[in-house]
């Protein structure tokens, strides 16, 4: 007798984020991205539609990175010294679905630069690239309510992808965002109820969760990696349940976390039994990028080239099914 | 003995101590708080200060990294010093809130406790109050002694003895020498005529006091609750059954530390136990003099008290050193006290009466939670109850006269009033019903007795809650809209804040608000409540659905609005016909125990019967307490009856 596989019948499904609209939708992009949509856990076809790859978004910074490892600027090249070119680089050379630009630059402990600059640059880098964006604050509260919504204002009508917000701080921001059309990043701790939460405050602001993604906060390979894991497994297995306050796609900040990693840093001439530097850094953020693919990540923030390079292969190996 | 010196900054204040006390310990006697969850164990390394001046020694710790260790960071509680020393202590270490200063959260949490005595309302029980046979702890019986004779010549005693079966069949009866020694003259100058007042001790009926004429329309007692952060106190008529008046006043030992853990460890400094016990039969020796003066009552006819508290609590009151409650395996020196003098534990009752403790179960299962369960009748019923002690330490029984089990969940005192920037016990001038306008954020409220408002008791704070979620001023995680602009909606100190009375309408010193850092611990508050009911509910593989009544027990109030309590998440989303607010249930127990010596076996019973379901090592109680810490819940298909 043949083996019959026990499926899975899911009552709800993820919901589908679009970012970036094309001329006809009053924006400059050459295409949209979807992500989320399914209908069953990551790559279990037989068990429900995934209409979506998850996608790869290359980061960029508005300031030239200071802790970033040679291993990882070099690859960049000079490009990292204007987001301009960094950007062009990502989407030509690179093949990223998107763009995720960080206001690195706006800290008040980093540069503290002035909104009009930040804004500028924002348009700037809408402007050479084709493909969507996101957008991403510097951290701090205070600060990104006077520089995101600026840039939410500047950028109205290419439907970009805004972040981030907080429990503690997530009114300004949101409003922004529902005013010019954007969607909106809402971070938690690690925490399935502060996620559902954080996703209930916005929603109560009337943002429609089709236009929340959520970050579950990662961490790298052996920097609680099973923990971040285990709670969006449990996220994704309540959203596809009926949950639609944790239905929404999962963005995951893969490179920030796995190039923190030592690791992923440290010199060979440090560590001789770890081997060469490149290949280790390479590996560990694009381990760390495969972990969370089958955990329902639909959006994988990620740094170098080669890793995201690797981790397209990898998807779309997991997509033929 | 060496002592050393220790000073603390930015306080400025010294205090003295003896070589080998830790820095922490030194902080706390001097009234100075330092961040400690774990109580000074050296495990959570919250307690870190900055050592400026003066020699320490500290046993190594990985809590402090290198660069701290070169600013001069110690774990405070694994540092003693050796010479006198200069510490300060961080910000960090001082908050236990993000942005208010320590000195304000450790003022705020003292505010209301050095007050009076004041009268509350007495708590009506549940079950019938006929339930019990009326035996009161003492007894007092007038008798008419025949004379001695040459016919009848046995002992005075033995000649009271006969007297007293002839009323009642006691088979063991016995007298203190004290009363011995007075009987033979004190029986020929009253002619024989005699009130004698007879005391249930442990299985046996002893003569407590013998009073020359009748005296036995004049017995009364004193039932106790002594809580964490309230201490109530009520005269009864033991031969009326009748309440004459009930007080309550915040517990004094919360100078001395918050909850039960921080006062177990200021109970092992010098002088310690002998404060916190003093502050206690202080109080309550307060309530007993300024009780039986309002109402010209004799001391001496005042003949027994019965006290309902949880096991800490009845440790200090009884001076019996608590340090083994929070050592593991965490056991209390006793939970079954005898009944002893009342003057042995310092009350000032007749110098002979009596002092009964309702028995405990365990170190964090109090007898304050048999009475509560011996009030609601919980062990007498098919029905499957849920006991909920909104208190500051959230106990939560549940079962049915087959079965009890209990958990504790660490609430705080805020529904007491306590804590909280405006809050005061249910007494005269509490806010306990609040009505906001939706469109005009005008405030409609309701005081006790209704006088002017002075404060916001736990009731009040319900339903401010309620109606500022209603009213879209906070979101549901508590939060006020910033964006709204309203006379009542301003920046303070703890954050934004809502006035519920201005000082003008009221005549008090400042506005009457709630402010988001009293939103915070009420949320805080009702989520432990809820997130323990629902594991211990959960536990036992029932549902709230199963639960067929639900007894709601705290001194928050003299009514509560049970929908606006399901409302915030405090209680379970069922239907209001299975809600019975019982009021302070501990003290009802200990007034049918006070009254009825078959209560006390029930009690005795209940405490055996009760088992203990330990939360903190549960590895599902955090995710629970997080998921309640929303209005109502992050669940809300647990709440589908809340609508805002």
């Amino acid at each position: 007798m043949a083996l019959e596989l026990v499926k899975e019948k899911w009552s709800n499904a993820v919901s589908t984020l679009t970012i970036g609209a094309i001329k006809e939708e009053g924006g400059t992009r050459q295409k949209v991205v979807q992500c989320g949509g399914e209908e069953s856990l990551p790559f279990l076809f037989s068990e429900g539609k995934i209409p979506h790859r998850p996608v790869i978004a290359m980061e960029i910074l508005d300031t030239p990175p200071d802790d970033w490892p040679l291993t990882l600027t070099s690859a960049l090249g000079s490009a990292i010294k204007n987001p301009v070119e960094w950007a062009i680089k990502c989407e030509k050379e690179f093949k990223a679905d998107l763009l995720c630009l960080r206001l690195a630059g706006a800290h008040p402990d980093a540069q503290n630069k002035p909104v009009d600059h930040l804004v500028k640059v924002v348009i700037d880098v809408l402007k050479v690239t084709t493909i969507p964006l996101i957008l991403v604050g510097c951290g701090e509260d205070k600060r990104d309510n006077e520089v995101l919504p600026r840039c939410s204002q500047a950028a109205k009508g290419e439907k970009i992808l805004i972040g981030e917000v907080v429990q503690d701080n997530y009114k300004t921001l949101t409003a922004s965002v529902l005013a010019d059309g954007h969607s909106i990043i809402a971070q938690s701790p690690i925490d399935i109820n502060i996620a559902k939460q954080l996703n209930i405050l916005i929603t109560d602001m009337s943002l429609p969760h089709e236009r929340i993604a959520i970050n579950p906060t990662v961490g790298a390979l052996g920097y609680g990696l099973e923990y971040a894991y285990s709670i969006m497994e449990r996220a994704r297995l309540a959203a596809l349940s009926g949950d639609k306050m944790l239905a929404m796609p999962f963005i995951c900040f893969v490179g920030y976390e796995a190039w923190r990693a030592k690791e992923a840093k440290a010199l060979v001439s440090e560590f001789p039994s770890w081997g060469a530097e490149l290949d280790r850094g390479v590996t560990w953020e694009a381990l760390t990028a495969t972990a969370f693919l089958q955990s329902g990540a639909n959006i994988m923030v990620m740094r170098h080239p080669k890793s995201a390079e690797l981790v397209r292969n990898h998807i779309d190996e997991l997509m033929r099914g | 003995m060496e002592k050393y010196k220790i000073q603390f900054f930015p306080d400025n204040k010294v205090i003295e101590v003896e070589k080998g006390a830790t820095i922490l310990s030194a902080a706390i006697s001097a009234g100075i708080h330092i961040n400690s969850s774990c109580g000074g164990d050296g495990v959570c390394g919250r307690c870190k200060v900055i050592v400026k001046k003066g020699q320490v020694a500290s046993l190594p710790t990985g809590r402090i990294t290198l660069e701290e260790r070169k600013q001069g960071y110690h774990l405070s509680c694994l540092s003693v010093a050796q010479s006198d020393v200069e510490v300060e202590i961080p910000k960090e270490s001082r908050l236990d809130s993000r942005s208010i200063s320590e000195d304000d959260s450790y003022m705020l949490r003292l505010k209301g406790i050095f007050s009076e005595p004041v009268d509350v309302d007495k708590g009506e029980s549940v079950v019938s109050e006929e339930f019990f046979i009326h035996s009161p702890l003492a007894t007092k019986l007038f008798l008419k002694l025949p004379k001695p004779n040459l016919d009848d010549k046995i002992s005075d005693l033995e000649r009271i003895y006969r007297v007293i079966r002839a009323f009642q069949d006691i088979p063991v009866l016995q007298t203190g020498i004290a009363n011995i020694r007075r009987l033979g003259e004190l029986l020929r100058t009253s002619d024989w005529e005699i009130t004698v007042t007879l005391g249930k001790r442990n299985g046996t009926t002893e003569i407590v006091i013998v009073e020359p004429r009748d005296t036995s329309g004049r017995n009364y007692g004193f039932a106790f609750d002594i809580g964490t952060t309230t201490i109530s106190g009520q005269l009864i008529d033991l031969n009326s059954k009748k309440i004459l008046g009930t007080k309550a006043a915040f517990n004094k030992q919360a100078s001395y530390g918050a909850d039960v853990i921080t006062r177990i460890i200021f109970a092992h400094e010098p002088d310690g136990l002998e404060k916190l016990h003093h502050v206690v039969i202080d109080e309550m020796n307060r309530m007993i003099q300024e009780l039986t003066v309002e109402h010209a009552i004799d001391l001496n006819d005042v003949t027994c008290c019965v006290c309902a508290g949880n096991t800490t609590m009845i440790h200090l009151l009884l001076k019996v050193d608590p340090t083994y409650i929070r050592r593991e395996p965490y056991v209390p020196t006793a939970n079954f006290v005898p009944v002893i003098r009342a003057a042995e534990a310092g009350i000032k009752l007749n110098p002979r009466g009596l002092l009964g403790c309702v028995p405990g179960v365990s170190s964090y299962v109090g007898g304050d939670i048999t009475a509560g369960v011996l009030a609601c009748g919980m062990d007498k019923t098919e029905k499957l109850s849920l006991l909920i002690d909104i208190g500051t330490n959230g106990e939560i029984v549940l079962g049915n006269k087959d079965w009890l089990i209990s958990a504790a969940a660490s609430a705080g005192p805020c529904f007491e009033g306590s804590g909280v920037t405006c809050g005061m016990r249910a007494s005269k001038g509490a806010i306990q019903k609040v009505k906001i306008d939706p469109a005009t954020f005008d405030v409609q409220y309701e005081t006790i007795m209704k006088v002017a408002a002075s404060g916001i008791c736990g009731s009040g704070y319900i339903d401010i809650i309620t109606e500022l979620l209603r009213a879209g001023i906070i979101d549901r995680s508590g939060k006020i809209n910033g964006s709204l602009i309203h006379k009542r909606i301003r920046d303070g100190e703890y954050g934004k804040e809502f006035v519920i009375a201005f000082k003008e309408d009221v005549g008090t010193t400042g506005d009457i608000v709630i402010n988001e850092m009293d939103i915070e611990n009420l949320k805080r508050a009702k989520g432990a409540i809820y997130a323990a009911s629902s594991m211990l509910v959960r536990h036992m593989d029932l549902s709230f659905d199963n639960l067929e009544q639900v007894f709601i027990a705290g001194g928050f109030g003299t009514s509560v609005d049970m929908a606006n309590a399901i409302a915030i998440g405090l209680l379970p989303d069922l239907p209001s016909g299975k809600f019975f607010f019982v009021g302070n249930s501990s003290l009802i127990g200990a007034r049918e125990i006070i009254l009825s010596h078959d209560a006390l076996f029930d009690a005795d019973a209940i405490a055996k019967q009760l088992t203990y379901f330990e939360l903190s090592v549960e590895p599902n109680y955090m995710d629970e307490y997080v998921a309640a810490l929303f209005f109502p819940h992050t669940d809300l298909a647990k709440f589908p009856n809340v609508r805002f």
